[in-house]
């Protein structure tokens, strides 16, 4: 039975992955200019017959099923071509920019979601006080302040408070920790505010759902502690909107990446593809969105599964 | 409190120690490559002439012509062979030694079909390159060709080994400049070391150059009042006011070489008359488009920038540069167009040009033009100005050190960049003559008289010459801004701690 399951979640990442490919394949291609036109947009000390000269060179005059199969078939074998710019394989162009990308998101991810949990339950149990309101106030502001507005803001703020202190770009973790670390603070406020605002307004209404449940009264009637009724009885059963949420919410944090990433000029997936798609780099558009997609579908798959430990009755 | 005070200054000792003899430039977007040969955008340029490559002439920051690889020249008296003396000492950052061989594998490879260079037809007419000896190298026209020398300063010389190799390069770049390519991060940053066979004794002053791509505007404001950046070489006009009076920092300004222009489609009606361009023209109040739309900061603008001293005739010259919504409505009563006119106008997607374009519909309607713009992505917009499917269009042009590199291939009949399918015998007579001439003086006077025809009746209504503005920290010494937004003096320029 489960590997059943297993098969037939593989089978669907198989075919969104291929018609993602060809969506995108299409789309770039639907928008008007192709990288030669753009490579030699402002220079234009050219004649027709470079401009074909190049297209050739850069595979660009190829019938298009013909692209796409050629694509396809590489692809297939994890060959993803060569960025038409750089002509460095896209998989490598690839590599060099997910590390920041996925510490970003991971640890976004990881304020996002752990805070709100105590937020969201705390919201719950002090429903109504001004505690409350204000957290609450709070978490609609998060919700509704754009992040490139807070990360412009926090960055002047930071700058004019610590001169000298270095909030823009991108050093390897292995290379400078404190560094590293120093440049994802603002980042990852940034980026996980939106998320937590709206995971916390979420675990307050699942929890206020909760303890109106009978299940509760019960556990109060036999003598359970107020706190331990919260955080064990009715918490338990508001994480299963909760870890959806979470699934869908790290798809909206890769989109969100990609206004930070520019923002805070951090090098990784998000301006790789914004790049991209600008210099119609057709081969590292498709890879790119190829991998953002594909890991989408992989924290959905594992969000199944936490299902199965949250709720006893998916397991059947 | 304590704490986060002494994080910020251990932050401060790091930042300071790091920064020792390092230039830290923010640039909005990286280069698409580093072959000088392929890519001639302008951060590539920038980042990489004169730093990592020089060419056989230079361009000092007043725009005049000065030795480069080469240390001097002889031109024949007919104007068609030059005869250049290639400097002594000076090595690639491979360490071979520069050859003539190199210097004619490299025009060599500008003029190859496989290479496709952009940069060819700067050096068309160029029929003979010869190496007469190690130090010589000796070039034939075909015609004479007055800008050569100023065409000469960008086109990079590099080893011979590369002539057929259009791949390389783009990656790893090799000169003979004061910096060596050290590191690429994609979208971080470029890293250029100091050349330690540099052929001058105590250059480069700076052991490291780096460039970082910050996309945001903001964000480099805020990384150099925090002194992550030391140099942002072009910023806006919006920016520069912004910085002004900030402590620690510097702005320089200088005019513009480029520039932002209105093109009209002089194949379609009603612009394809020459009475209905200048009226365009006498529609249009520059200044009020400078104030509107580049907060003043810049000049109204002929066909050539103020910044070519020695060519540019003054914006008075021009009869059709003084507003009068009168004399246009005449002039388009006479030429029989019957308003309102429907105009399609193509903006390219920067600030200004969307601004300039809003002033400009405003401005036209006086007379009777009913302007519908269209802020296109930039893509969309270089393939409709290619294909010449506007009526009119709002963009920005580098300019050229020499008035040829400009109007030849932009107005000449069938020119490369003449969008606006402009078609004047009497202009390409003119243009043919000018480029033929050697003496300075003979060819001024046929370029003011090109100039006076070509800014009321031409396919362009060139609107305003921008303030170039550069924010440079306190501590650089020895940056002086260029019109041609390149780093000149990288070779000179030192960072105090």
């Amino acid at each position: 039975m489960r590997t059943r399951f297993l098969l037939g979640r593989v089978l669907d990442l198989a075919l969104v992955l291929l018609g993602v490919s060809f969506i995108v394949f299409s789309m770039i291609r639907l928008v008007p200019g192709d990288a030669v036109q753009i490579m030699l947009g402002a220079n234009t000390e050219i004649t027709p017959e470079r401009v074909a000269e190049l297209r050739a060179r850069v595979g660009l005059d190829q019938p298009l099923l013909v692209q796409y199969w050629d694509w396809l078939s590489g692809a297939a074998r994890l060959d993803f071509g060569t960025s038409i710019w750089t002509g460095r394989p896209v998989s490598a162009e690839i590599a060099a920019a997910m590390w920041p990308t996925l510490e970003l998101t991971l640890l976004a991810t990881l304020v996002g979601a752990g805070l709100s949990i105590p937020i969201g339950a705390f919201m719950a149990r002090a429903r109504g006080s001004g505690a409350e309101v204000a957290v609450r106030v709070g978490a609609i502001a998060g919700l509704t302040i754009p992040s490139f507005w807070l990360g412009i803001l926090s960055i002047l703020v930071v700058t004019s408070a610590f001169p000298g202190l270095s909030v823009l770009g991108y050093v390897p973790f292995t290379e400078d920790p404190l560094g590293n670390l120093q440049r994802m603070v603002l980042p990852v406020i940034a980026l996980s505010l939106p998320m937590l605002a709206n995971l916390s307004r979420l675990v307050r209404s699942a929890m206020l759902d909760a303890m109106g449940q009978d299940y509760v009264r019960t556990a109060r009637a036999k003598g359970a502690s107020a706190r331990r009724v919260t955080y064990v009885h009715a918490l338990r059963n508001a994480l299963i909107p909760y870890v959806t949420s979470v699934g869908v919410a790290v798809g909206y944090m890769l989109g969100g990446a990609i206004v930070v990433e520019q923002v805070f000029a951090i090098p990784g997936l998000g301006r790789l593809v914004l790049g991209a798609i600008s210099e119609r780099n057709y081969p590292l558009v498709q890879a790119t969105i190829l991998v953002m997609t594909a890991s989408f579908v992989f924290v959905n798959f594992a969000v199944d599964l936490l299902y199965a430990v949250l709720d006893p009755r998916v397991r059947r | 409190m304590i704490r986060t005070t002494l994080l910020a200054s251990t932050a401060c000792l790091i930042g300071a120690a790091a920064a020792a003899q390092t230039l830290d430039v923010a640039l909005d977007v990286p280069p698409a490559g580093l072959d000088p040969h392929l890519v001639t955008a302008f951060n590539s340029v920038l980042i990489a002439s004169p730093a990592i490559y020089e060419g056989l002439t230079s361009i000092d920051n007043d725009l005049n012509v000065q030795p480069g690889l080469a240390t001097d020249w002889t031109i024949s008296e007919d104007g068609l062979t030059y005869t250049f003396t290639i400097v002594e000492g000076a090595t690639f950052h491979d360490g071979s030694a520069l050859t003539a061989e190199d210097v004619a594998a490299s025009l060599r490879r500008v003029q190859s079909e496989d290479i496709a260079s952009p940069l060819a037809s700067r050096i068309d007419l160029v029929t003979g390159i010869e190496a007469v000896d190690d130090t010589t190298v000796e070039l034939t026209l075909s015609a004479p060709f007055a800008p050569l020398l100023a065409s000469l300063a960008g086109i990079a010389i590099v080893p011979a080994e590369f002539e057929t190799d259009p791949e390389a390069l783009q990656q790893t770049p090799v000169g003979t400049g004061p910096f060596r390519f050290e590191e690429w991060q994609p979208n971080g940053y470029i890293s250029l070391t100091a050349f330690d066979g540099y052929r001058v004794e105590g250059q480069p002053a700076l052991d490291e150059v780096r460039f970082h791509f910050v996309p945001e505007s903001a964000t480099a404001q805020a990384g150099l009042l925090s002194g992550d950046y030391d140099l942002l070489p072009t910023i806006d006009p919006a920016t520069a006011l912004m910085l002004e009076g900030q402590p620690d920092l510097n702005i320089q300004t200088t005019r513009d070489l480029a520039y932002t222009l209105i093109g009209m489609n002089a194949s379609v009606p009603p612009f394809d008359q020459p009475e209905v361009r200048r009226a365009v023209n006498l529609l249009l109040n520059r200044q009020e488009i400078i104030d509107a739309a580049l907060f003043g900061a810049g000049v109204p603008a002929g066909p050539l920038s103020p910044a070519l001293t020695s060519w540019a005739l003054d914006v008075s010259e021009f009869d059709c540069y003084t507003t009068d919504v009168d004399a246009a409505t005449a002039l388009l009563e006479e030429a029989g167009v019957e308003t309102p006119v429907q105009v399609r106008m193509i903006v390219l997607p920067r600030q200004d040009a969307r601004d300039i374009a809003q002033v400009a519909q405003q401005q036209l309607a006086a007379g009777g033009f009913e302007l519908t713009l269209e802020n296109q992505e930039i893509g969309t917009f270089v393939q409709d100005w290619r294909n010449g499917n506007f009526d009119m269009f709002v963009s920005a042009n580098g300019g050229n050190v020499d008035p040829d590199l400009y109007f030849y291939r932009t107005f000449f009949g069938g020119g490369s960049t003449n969008v606006f399918q402009y078609a004047d015998d009497e202009l390409d007579a003119m243009l043919d003559e000018a480029r033929s001439l050697t003496g300075t003086e003979a060819r001024k006077e046929i370029y003011d008289e090109i100039q006076r025809k070509l800014a009321c009746e031409g396919p362009v209504a060139h609107i305003a010459y921008a303030d170039l503005s550069a924010a440079v920290a306190e501590g650089v010494s020895g940056y002086t801004i260029s019109p041609i937004g390149r780093i000149a003096d990288i070779a000179t320029i030192d960072v105090a701690e």
